[in-house]
């Protein structure tokens, strides 16, 4: 694990308020922040809600550049300890905004990252979804995404979701295993355009 | 320091009048707006270079040969000229040629191009983009440094005893900057032959434009070639201006919301907060620009494009005519008073540069024949 802070960074999808996919992501927040806390490690949380930067993502795939609040949404993201991911689940997939914020990121930018993949849905039909769609993308990102995903379905807010399983447990094991990933890894942050330039003889003669 | 006009000469129907433009008339426009910018005084006119629809100048350097002739003081250059897809060779012929019709009065920016597609119409591959850009120029410089060259590389067909024609005049090749928004290896490669930079600022942040331009300047120190703030810079830059600035306002605003690159995206005054963007009166236009050396340090040449996004011919021309009158007067003074004596005020001219070859040799000779008189 880095010296110096620890952050956890949720990054949240959800567009209603109140919105449950914010509610998820609040708590395997809270989740992590407790299980580093069992490690004696203190972190910082922290949420990016998209919808706040809707505008400015959309303006960034337009334009090629970040402006707005996006330039800060994407430093607390790339630079996190580590990254929750959570989504509504539409048309079987992640929602479009999510998958827009995704597209503005540079795209060495989470290479490492270890992140804990959560997502909403009004049934359980749609779980699969965080496999089939959301762990592929992180996988093309390099980013480092823990095996424990967290899908939360409307019945899942009140005991007679699953009973078996039920979600705080889930939240709490998720949590779990993104602080041990987190004190396993010693990324530093995203690569600076600037660290590895070549000279030119170097790209003379490659 | 110089201020001029760039182009992308786009084909782009007016939104206010539904009308289009064809080829043929914005290829005359544009020589109508050289022409102008030249009469009113203004000091660089460039072309860019594209080999797709919307855009008509696929061939500047025929653009540029007849402007020699039909125009008087004008610095001709481009904005840019593909070192990626063109035969370097073809290139140094072209080039060469233009410099001698204009008699100097003309240089060059190399670019990469941001259209894919290009690079697989002219036999390339766009993910060797730098390399290409690289090697490419490497050549270049021989071809025009050395009369007979041998040559192998990775990208084209070898040469032996190979002598591009013309020779330069008065034996100086063309000069070069290199244009790049976001890769610091094209700032490396300035810096390392102590060419120009050129940053097309004009849809970006000034906070990204500083870093490249400082990356920039550094490694032109690291080389030798002169202090960083010595080095020689040139930004974009974007205007739209009316006496009033609310008219500004209102007759741009259209031209903005539907423009090819940012239309439909931020609003105009989104957009003139974070890029150099300035619709105003020419007084804020001077203030905008005014303040652009306290982020880049002195610079060389400011060039803005105007003649874009559909706007009428007519509305570009005057548009040249409030930079020429109005303006640059007033940011030239400005920017002299406040310029240290050690930085250039301009690029090197092909007159300053021919007078330090001739020098060169004349010490070159004298430490030889001193050298035979010891011997």
């Amino acid at each position: 694990m880095r010296d110096g802070d620890v952050s956890v960074v949720a990054l949240s999808a959800g567009l209603r308020q109140p919105s449950s996919t914010r509610m998820l992501a609040d708590r395997l927040g809270q989740a992590t922040l407790s299980a580093l806390d069992a490690h004696g490690v203190t972190a910082t949380a922290e949420t990016v809600e998209v919808r706040e930067i809707a505008h400015d993502v959309v303006n960034a795939m337009l334009t090629g550049f970040p402006a707005g609040g996006l330039p800060e949404a994407l430093e607390k993201v790339t630079h996190a300890s580590g990254l929750i991911a959570v989504t509504p689940v539409f048309g079987t997939s992640y929602s479009g905004l999510f998958k827009s914020f995704m597209d503005v990121l540079e795209p060495d930018s989470l290479t490492g990252m270890p992140v804990l993949l959560g997502a909403t849905g009004g049934t359980p039909r749609h779980s699969l979804a965080l496999d089939y769609a959301m762990r592929p993308l992180f996988a093309y990102l390099h980013a480092d995404a823990v095996s424990t995903t967290v899908f939360a379905a409307t019945d899942d807010w009140a005991g007679d979701g699953d009973t078996e399983n039920p979600l705080p447990e889930r939240i709490e094991r998720a949590g779990r295993e993104l602080a041990e990933r987190i004190m396993r890894t010693d990324r530093t942050g995203p690569a600076d355009l600037y660290d590895d330039v070549p000279s030119l003889d170097q790209m003379l003669r490659p | 320091m110089q201020f001029g006009i760039f182009s992308v000469s786009d084909v782009t129907t007016d939104p206010t009048t539904g009308r289009t433009p064809d080829d043929t008339e914005r290829v005359r426009s544009m020589l109508t707006i050289a022409r102008h910018a030249d009469a009113a005084g203004l000091d660089v006119f460039a072309t860019g270079e594209h080999h797709n629809p919307p855009f008509v100048a696929s061939s500047p350097t025929t653009l540029l040969g007849y402007l020699a002739a039909a125009t008087e003081n004008i610095v001709l250059s481009t904005s840019t000229t593909l070192i990626t897809t063109n035969d370097p060779v073809k290139i140094a012929e072209d080039y060469a040629m233009l410099q001698v019709i204009s008699d100097g009065r003309m240089d060059l920016m190399l670019g990469r191009g941001n259209t894919g597609p290009v690079y697989p119409w002219f036999g390339q591959d766009i993910r060797q983009g730098i390399p290409l850009a690289i090697e490419n120029y490497a050549l270049l410089r021989r071809l025009w440094e050395e009369d007979v060259v041998d040559w192998e590389g990775r990208f084209r067909t070898p040469l032996q005893g190979f002598t591009a024609t013309p020779r330069p005049l008065d034996g100086v090749p063309p000069y070069v900057w290199h244009g790049s928004i976001r890769s610091p290896e094209i700032a490396e490669q300035a810096g390392y032959y102590g060419d120009g930079f050129f940053h097309n600022n004009i849809f970006w942040p000034m906070s990204h434009t500083k870093k490249m331009v400082n990356f920039y300047r550094q490694r032109f120190e690291h080389y030798g070639h002169g202090r960083a703030d010595q080095a020689i810079v040139g930004l974009g830059g974007q205007v739209f201006m009316r006496k009033n600035s609310q008219d500004a306002w209102n007759e741009f605003r259209p031209y903005f919301d539907n423009a090819p690159v940012y239309g439909h995206g931020p609003s105009m005054e989104e957009f003139t907060a974070t890029t150099p963007l300035t619709v105003g009166s020419p007084q804020q236009v001077i203030e905008r620009y005014a303040s652009m050396r306290d982020d880049v340090g002195d610079y060389q040449r400011q060039l803005f494009l105007i003649d874009h996004a559909g706007l009428p011919l007519k509305t570009v021309l005057e548009q040249i005519d409030m930079l020429a009158e109005e303006v640059v007067p007033v940011l030239r003074k400005e920017m002299e008073t406040k310029r240290p004596a050690h930085v250039p005020a301009n690029p090197p001219s092909h007159a300053e540069r021919a007078a330090a070859r001739l020098e060169d040799a004349q010490t070159r000779n004298e430490n030889e024949a001193r050298d035979e008189i010891h011997a």
